[in-house]
């Protein structure tokens, strides 16, 4: 009996603490309004605006032939891939056009180049290419090896007399099956990647300004001698942040994905919105140990951008996680966000349920609760 | 003012310690961590027709640094269970028959199975795929010109591969990913790591109330505001300085534009980015709400709309017109012109303009609401 009533007082404390969180941070307009456009209309911005594939690399066309075969292969870049710049009749013109940024690539078609086609001559054309964003500067140079080996071979075996008889040639087509995303519409993934972003970086701060701020204005000292235990103090600021990152996150999920991108939930939402708890418990540990590494709030922030920087980068949504170094991939396997791109990706496109999630969820559980703990055996030696 | 800021901040050496290492220690984690190149593609077969030819076949994919050779499958069902689990990205999928057509003059389908959660990654796997398929079958062609038609080896080449590509790459000749990466991380960290610098700066007095000091004193406004930026400002630019040092000497990543340019354009930088976190500290009414606003303001853009990732010329309109709207964007196009390209002022002028009236617009809008006399 007693222990269930000790229980109780327990949970109403617990219950109460929580909603004095909910209040401050009701009280705080700027923050809130910030919140809301977080998870609503920067959502829609970046899932509609952004495009990583290679889309509209500006093409500048020196054509020194003008035949009929020279304006075929100009005409085969195209869209969205390509984007025509313009020709140009002098070719130190177009290096000033890729030193101002202008354009991206030069294609030099040489004289003769009709010609040495018919004839069934070697020829080449010369692609110059702007490297200075190196992966896009390597897709635009391989789509255009792609497009001119095509094209070649259409031309070759036409003038030994083999075009149009493709069905008697030993090629190797590819048909490509596209899983998960068949159209491979990139506003599925951008629009999911920014709100785990976006969930991320509450994550860390809400939870860890909280309680960084009770220890500069010295509340916390209140706290301690209150009969709240500090699992309690700090167990509530994390509850109500994460109350409200989901509530937010809801928000981003009915009022964009699903209705303006379509994003399919093939999985279970139960499911999701359980791991997306675990995801922010997780990461919220985080901005905990850094709460109690710090005297106040600027050093908070410092920390916990130091944290959250190479998460966002290095975790698998900026970049190929399959192509990292080993020791950038080592070190992820301490990034929550590492497994919670998985699980989301899993559960929303691909219809994965426990059965194939439950390492990576299990890896969570030991990253929250090792932080946690962590967190709170820091947090409790400050004080005594 | 600026004295007793600069105590202020020296005084919490943890703070200082931190404004100092993090740009360093960011540019060599990524500098050094964030490929960019999508290689290791971890892939699955299915291996139906068993002969040399599709054995020699799947070996191009095996051998291939791109992709990832992760087994063979017995069935379909199994790389349907790889694909779901993330354990593979791509299945191919040999039909039977496959040599016999060949041989036999006929095109052959293969089938590749690709996730398709990361359509960037998908669209260059994809790639691969077909460039792997156009190189075998020119080979195939070869072959079987020389056998039907009797054709030499050079001759059936010059055939099926008429038309060659001389690529040249300009400005990063051996198309370095750190080449490219290093300058626009200059700007990244510079960008991320500044605004944080001063966006507490004037809350923090706020919510401790000394601001009351403030507007009974006889200090101006803009020498309250100067003050709260100008050590902040000396900060960033040692970080600029050495990040810079990094860059070329850790980097070897080769300047070849003008340094005083460079410099000019980082003083305006970093003007615009603590500026940008003096006035969301004017904005808010909490620490809090600054750190996080500022985080976010600070770090999305500089991902997504800066150039750093995705060139500006793919963004659609909506996102082009955020890009334009911030600063970052125009010192990444000086950073890379002044690292990679070496070109000068000639090129570059509209960026430094856009910067300079950046940060003369946000002190501008700082200044005008800062009042020492708030309404409430």
């Amino acid at each position: 009996m007693t222990a269930r009533r000790q229980a109780t007082t327990w949970g109403r404390r617990l219950a109460a603490l929580t909603w004095k969180e909910l209040l401050q941070l009701t009280r705080d307009l700027p923050l809130l309004l910030f919140l809301l456009y977080s998870f609503s209309l920067s959502v829609l911005v970046s899932g509609a605006g952004i495009t990583m594939q290679l889309t509209n690399a500006e093409l500048l066309v020196h054509d020194a032939d003008h035949s009929p075969s020279s304006r075929e292969l100009i005409h085969r870049f195209q869209p969205p891939y390509f984007a025509f710049a313009g020709e140009i009749r002098d070719p130190r013109e177009g290096l000033r056009h890729l030193d101002a940024g202008r354009a991206m690539l030069l294609l030099e078609i040489p004289p003769r180049f009709h010609e040495a086609l018919m004839s069934g001559e070697r020829t080449a054309v010369q692609l110059l290419v702007d490297t200075t964003n190196a992966p896009q500067g390597l897709s635009a140079a391989a789509y255009t090896v792609r497009i001119a080996g095509l094209f070649g071979a259409e031309r070759g075996l036409a003038s030994a007399g083999l075009s149009g008889a493709t069905a008697s040639l030993p090629m190797v087509t590819s048909a490509h099956r596209v899983w998960f995303n068949p159209t491979q519409d990139e506003r599925w993934f951008q629009s999911i990647a920014h709100v785990l972003r976006m969930t991320t970086i509450f994550a860390v701060l809400l939870p860890a300004a909280a309680l960084v701020r009770e220890k500069e204005r010295g509340t916390v000292e209140q706290l301690l001698v209150s009969p709240l235990s500090p699992f309690q103090i700090m167990f509530a600021k994390v509850l109500a942040m994460s109350g409200v990152i989901l509530l937010a996150l809801s928000l981003a999920l009915y009022g964009v994905l699903h209705p303006v991108f379509h994003v399919p939930m093939k999985g279970s939402t139960g499911l999701f919105f359980l791991l997306t708890a675990l995801h922010v418990f997780t990461t919220a540990g985080f901005g905990l140990v850094a709460a109690t590494l710090a005297k106040n709030q600027a050093q908070v922030g410092m920390m916990t951008l130091f944290v959250v920087g190479p998460m966002l980068l290095l975790s698998g949504i900026t970049s190929p996680y399959e192509s990292m170094p080993t020791w950038v991939q080592a070190i992820m396997t301490f990034s929550p966000l590492r497994y919670y791109i998985d699980i989301t990706y899993g559960v929303m496109l691909k219809g994965a349920g426990f059965p194939v999630l439950w390492k990576s969820v299990g890896a969570m559980l030991l990253l929250g609760g090792t932080l946690f703990g962590f967190g709170m055996w820091r947090f409790r030696r400050q004080f005594q | 003012m600026a004295l007793k800021e600069w105590k202020e901040t020296t005084r919490d050496r943890l703070f200082l310690l931190l404004a100092f290492l993090l740009p360093a220690l960011w540019l060599v984690v990524f500098g050094y961590g964030l490929n960019l190149d999508v290689e290791d593609i971890p892939f699955a077969v299915l291996d139906r027709d068993h002969s040399e030819l599709s054995r020699d076949y799947l070996q191009r994919f095996i051998q291939s640094r791109y992709f990832s050779f992760q087994g063979y499958a017995d069935e379909e069902r199994a790389l349907d269970r790889l694909l779901t689990d993330t354990k593979i990205r791509a299945a191919i999928i040999v039909p039977e028959r496959f040599q016999e057509q060949l041989v036999a003059g006929e095109p052959v389908a293969v089938q590749t199975l690709l996730d398709g959660t990361f359509p960037l990654h998908t669209d260059i796997a994809k790639g691969y795929v077909i460039a792997i398929n156009q190189a075998f079958t020119e080979d195939r062609l070869i072959d079987f010109l020389r056998r039907s038609r009797g054709l030499t080896q050079e001759h059936a080449g010059v055939l099926v591969r008429p038309l060659s590509v001389e690529v040249r790459y300009l400005y990063n000749e051996e198309v370095r990913s750190t080449w490219s990466m290093v300058p626009a991380l200059v700007m990244f960290t510079l960008m991320l790591a500044s605004p944080l610098l001063t966006a507490l700066g004037v809350v923090r007095e706020k919510e401790t109330g000394s601001i009351y000091n403030i507007y009974s004193s006889t200090v101006s406004r803009a020498e309250f505001l100067t003050g709260k930026l100008l050590p902040y400002i000396v900060i960033s630019l040692v970080n600029v300085v050495v990040l810079w040092l990094m860059a070329v000497g850790l980097f070897q990543v080769p300047f070849k534009g003008n340094f005083l340019l460079f410099f000019s354009a980082s003083v305006l930088f970093v003007f615009c980015t603590t500026g940008i976190g003096l006035l969301i500290s004017l904005l808010v009414q909490t620490q809090m709400a600054a750190l996080i606003i500022t985080m976010i303001v600070a770090m999305i853009p500089t991902i997504l709309f800066s150039g750093l990732l995705v060139p500006i010329a793919s963004l659609t309109r909506g996102a082009k017109v955020q890009a334009h709207l911030y600063p970052a964007m125009y010192y990444t196009n000086i950073v890379r012109g002044s690292f990679l390209k070496g070109v000068g002022a000639d090129v570059l002028w509209f960026d430094l303009l856009a910067l300079g009236m950046f940060a003369a617009a946000i002190s501008g809008v700082t200044y005008r609401l800062f009042t020492k006399r708030p309404k409430a």
